[in-house]
């Protein structure tokens, strides 16, 4: 779907849509040395875009030195862009005293990049690519004419959110600072927490529309080499037309497609960050999004909170396995209430089976279809309860209440029971810190309660059998997705299901790092080891 | 790479159907087989079985739990149901009821067993067959046998308290079991057991219905605070194998559970040196050792009770309980009362039923293997009804209350 069109016709304005796809000069075409040349390329190939400004000024020793200067506004500094012509302006006019350059242009270039723009990163551009890149991400470009190079400055600074809280994973205790859209903000912010030369910054450009900067960083001598080099060539792999958002990444990096299960780890905290590049894993940041990846992410990461680490540590241990039973309960609540009511009812004390029977007496429909309507209907309201419009979110809970509680019961639609073994259930679901993890066994609920209405206790013990036997042959990043669990690692236990305190976490996970696995000296209560 | 992942892709589609493929052919074998809701579902708690001619005729109590449950009083009807078979055999008149009952018959929250006397005189070995081999009957349900009046019966009669009847069994005979010493508990599977064993027979508490039948089976039986009729526990039923021969009273079955050291809470009193009034003992723990000797080629057992008890009542008025003398007074003739309950026991059995209920066999089975084998076959007709019993009792007093002296002498002065 190439148009191609005359690119001398300016009466074809109307076309600027399609004029957008011409591809009149290629993208390593160089610049030309004529500045109305290839102002004239610019904005054919911008389609005349409204926020593509261009100033032209006549500068140099007689005043007759054309100089344009192109930004996109609202990608810029004001403040920058104003500074920048005030500078062409008025420093330029005496270019004319290095012999040695070819033409009145090019001295005007060098004097530029010498001498007047101080305050700027400059670069030099050659070819339209690289001028659409710069001017496109909200550089400002200076272009001369009769000089076939351009000049782009550092002008950015457009409107960003501020770093706010996060929203997503909550502490009592901990950092309050959450990552924001712009990647340079982001990588900051982890640079605040680790001050140390090792910790590298890689940058990519994925998605050949958006160009979106993609950030890999970690710490030199701690990250597995192997590891970094597998994620550059997963990256480097991807051929798509846009990110808009870090999930792209994920889908495209992550080891296995068909699971429930995620095999990276989303996070929006700076200190979670900071924590894994610590124990030697690997972030990757998406301009435009607050959510940075981490790889590799195995199953238990997804089960621990960034407060475990800043509590006590028998507090956080304590609250581990809280989150544990939680799990439990979200994974088999229901199932397990329809597996005991309809095929084990011997396993209920006496005065309870008589009870539940009680509640049961004019409910029209097997404990399973109970369980799945309420079930989906917690659902619905959850996912309600996300997308509608924060205004109207009491109206929804209010029905939502009265819906699954109260009415439900008093028509004979559903028992009371259910509704408390639903709310546990819904509540358990939220006890996970990774939201991603709980969705995941939200999911698996349903086939559970499937195998629960059809085979009993026996249908969950094979679920849950089959669910293992997939967890353990997950990977991530090649490894497994288990670790320390899977592979039974004794060292890396004391950080897995318990947190033992600081001073005992000594050494970094195994497989992470082949290097570098002691935490270095760490300051002991006791006696320091010397 | 593309190739690659249009492979994996085949790979997916191809295990997803073999998954799928495999829970279609599982679903025919094996799905919802054994599946029943909640309200699909009578729950029996209690059973009874009589014996009519030839036939059997079973007697279930089924909970209605929308009555036992209800907030508001429900429907006004009774909380449990009966209903009633006759059949040849038991599974038969269990299967029969289907006729009357609108539910499934479901066993495994049976609470009691009543056997009715009758049956029990014949034979209950039939009976048991059923309920161990079922696979919906626990084993942990209690056995009692009626005492002049029909299993059907028992179940019938409307309870104070207890909504459900066979609750109020349940829970009465527990509780009178650890606090008053005459009843017992006996699970099916003891009862097989002590059936089975030839140096132990097995005893049933025995059930009986006092007051008005008629009116018991009537809700006008619980609006009362006083209940026109009551179902009572009573004595020890002992058997020979799986027949009923005989019962024992209150006081011998009491010194059964001595001898048996099943005893866990207990009251005992003895008259006043000079008589009018009684002290109570409260027996707060036990602890009996029986063994089996072999004294000039005979069997032998020694029996050796160790109580321990409070003073719980005085209603006497020259009692000094401040005298160590007085204490050792006490105990003393508590001693000589407890022995009593026992050799009464022991001589009834002894004289008239000649069984071995007590398992004196199975205590020189434990310590004279060898001697047993020999005996073992003449036991209980020549050598228990002649067998020497030795017993000691060593009771103890521990406190007095929360008074030392009664009041009643302080009166008297």
């Amino acid at each position: 779907m190439r148009y191609r069109t005359n690119p001398i016709d300016k009466t074809k304005l109307a076309q600027s849509l399609n004029n957008r796809r011409q591809e009149a000069a290629g993208p390593e075409h160089g610049l030309d040395a004529s500045l109305s040349h290839n102002l004239q390329q610019i904005k054919q190939t911008l389609g005349y875009s409204a926020d593509i400004v261009i100033r032209e000024v006549r500068t140099g020793p007689d005043g007759n030195q054309a100089i344009a200067l192109l930004y996109t506004d609202g990608l810029v500094d004001r403040q920058v862009i104003i500074g920048h012509m005030e500078s062409l302006m008025l420093d330029t006019a005496p270019a004319n005293n290095c012999g040695q350059e070819s033409s009145v242009g090019a001295s005007i270039a060098s004097k530029l990049r010498q001498e007047v723009l101080k305050n700027a990163e400059i670069q030099d551009i050659t070819t339209f690519d690289a001028l659409y890149h710069a001017l496109l991400s909200g550089d400002a470009v200076i272009l001369i004419d009769g000089h076939a190079q351009g000049i782009a400055a550092g002008a950015k600074g457009w409107s960003d959110r501020g770093i706010m809280e996060p929203t997503t994973e909550n502490v009592v205790r901990g950092p309050r600072e959450g990552f924001t859209e712009t990647i340079r903000t982001n990588t900051a912010m982890i640079r605040r927490k680790i001050k140390d030369p090792n910790l590298w910054l890689e940058t990519k450009q994925i998605g050949n529309v958006t160009r979106t900067e993609i950030g890999i960083m970690y710490i030199k001598n701690i990250a597995n080499d192997g590891i970094v080099k597998e994620v550059h060539t997963r990256l480097d792999r991807i051929k798509t037309d846009g990110i808009l958002e870090s999930g792209y990444i994920e889908e495209f990096i992550q080891d296995s497609t068909f699971t429930p299960f995620p095999t990276l780890y989303s996070t929006e905290r700076p200190d979670v960050i900071a924590a894994e590049l610590l124990e030697g894993k690997i972030a990757i940041l998406v301009d435009g999004t607050p959510f940075v990846l981490v790889a590799p992410a195995p199953f238990v990461s997804f089960l621990h909170s960034a407060e475990d680490y800043y509590q006590r540590s028998d507090i956080s241990s304590f609250i581990r396995i809280l989150r544990y039973i939680g799990i439990f309960i979200s994974l088999l609540g229901p199932s397990l209430y329809v597996s005991i009511t309809t095929f084990h009812q011997e396993m209920l004390p006496t005065e309870l089976l008589i009870g539940l029977a009680a509640q049961r007496e004019r409910v029209p429909f097997p404990a399973f279809i109970e369980a799945i309507m309420m079930e989906v209907t917690f659902e619905i309201l959850r996912e309600a309860g996300i997308r509608m419009p924060k205004s109207i979110g009491s109206a929804v809970s209010i029905v939502g209440t009265l819906v699954i509680g109260q009415a439900a019961v008093e028509a004979g639609i559903i028992s009371s029971v259910m509704v408390i073994v639903v709310s546990i259930t819904a509540i358990s679901s939220f006890v996970m810190p990774a939201y991603n993890v709980s969705i995941a066994f939200r999911m698996l609920r349903f086939p559970l309660m499937f195998l629960a209405a059809s085979f009993g206790l026996f249908g969950i013990v094979v679920g849950i059998i089959a669910l293992i036997l997939h967890l353990c042959s997950l990977r991530t990043f090649g490894i497994p997705y288990m670790t320390p669990l899977g592979p039974l690692i004794p060292t890396d236990m004391k950080d897995t299901l318990f947190r033992l305190p600081h001073w005992m976490l000594t050494t970094r996970p195994r497989l992470l790092n082949q290097q570098n696995t002691k935490r270095g000296k760490q300051s002991q209560p006791k006696k320091s080891r010397q | 790479m593309i190739r690659s992942t249009e492979k994996g892709m085949g790979m997916m589609i191809r295990r997803a159907s073999a998954i799928v493929l495999i829970l279609a052919m599982i679903m025919p074998l094996a799905g919802c087989w054994s599946r029943k809701e909640l309200n699909q579902l009578a729950i029996a708690v209690g059973a009874g079985i009589d014996k009519k001619g030839d036939h059997y005729r079973l007697s279930i109590q089924v909970v209605d739990p929308g009555e036992v449950a209800s907030k508001n009083g429900g429907a006004n009807r009774a909380a449990a149901t009966l209903f009633t078979a006759e059949a040849e055999t038991v599974f038969e008149a269990a299967r029969k009821m289907s006729r009357v009952a609108p539910r499934k018959i479901y066993f495994s929250h049976l609470r009691m067993f009543v056997i009715d006397e009758i049956l029990a005189k014949e034979g209950i070995g039939p009976v048991l067959d059923f309920l161990s081999r079922d696979h919906e009957f626990r084993t942990d349900f209690y056995i009692v046998v009626t005492r002049d009046s029909t299993a059907e019966d028992v179940l019938k009669i409307m309870t104070p308290l207890e909504d459900i009847p066979a609750n109020k069994l349940y829970f009465s005979l527990e509780s009178s079991e650890k606090n008053w010493s005459p009843s017992l508990t006996v699970t099916l599977d003891e009862l097989i057991q002590d059936m089975t064993l030839k140096g132990k027979q097995p005893v049933l508490t025995g059930l009986k219905i006092t007051g008005d039948k008629k009116v018991g089976k009537t809700k006008r039986n619980i609006e009362n605070i006083e209940t026109y009729s009551k179902l009572q526990y009573s004595g020890l039923a002992v058997f020979k194998a799986d027949k009923l021969i005989g019962w024992l009273n209150d006081t011998q079955s009491k010194g059964y559970n001595y001898i048996r050291g099943l005893v866990q809470s207990s009251v005992g009193h003895v008259p006043c040196e000079n008589g009018g009034g009684n002290v109570v003992t409260e027996i707060i723990r036990t602890k009996t050792d029986m063994k089996g000797l072999i004294q000039k080629g005979q069997p032998l057992i020694k029996i050796s009770v160790y109580i321990e008890g409070n003073v719980a009542e005085v209603s006497c008025s020259d009692l000094d309980l401040n005298k160590e003398s007085s204490i050792f007074e006490i105990e003393k003739r508590d001693e000589e009362s407890i022995k009593g309950f026992m050799l009464s026991a022991i001589k009834k059995t002894q004289e008239d039923f000649k069984v071995d209920t007590f398992g004196f066999g199975e205590a020189i089975r434990r310590t004279h293997p060898a001697f047993w084998k020999t005996i073992k076959e003449d036991w209980e007709e020549r050598y228990f009804p002649e067998l020497p019993v030795h017993i000691t009792v060593d009771f103890k007093i521990r406190r007095l209350g929360t008074v030392n002296n009664s009041f009643l002498k302080d009166m008297e002065e």
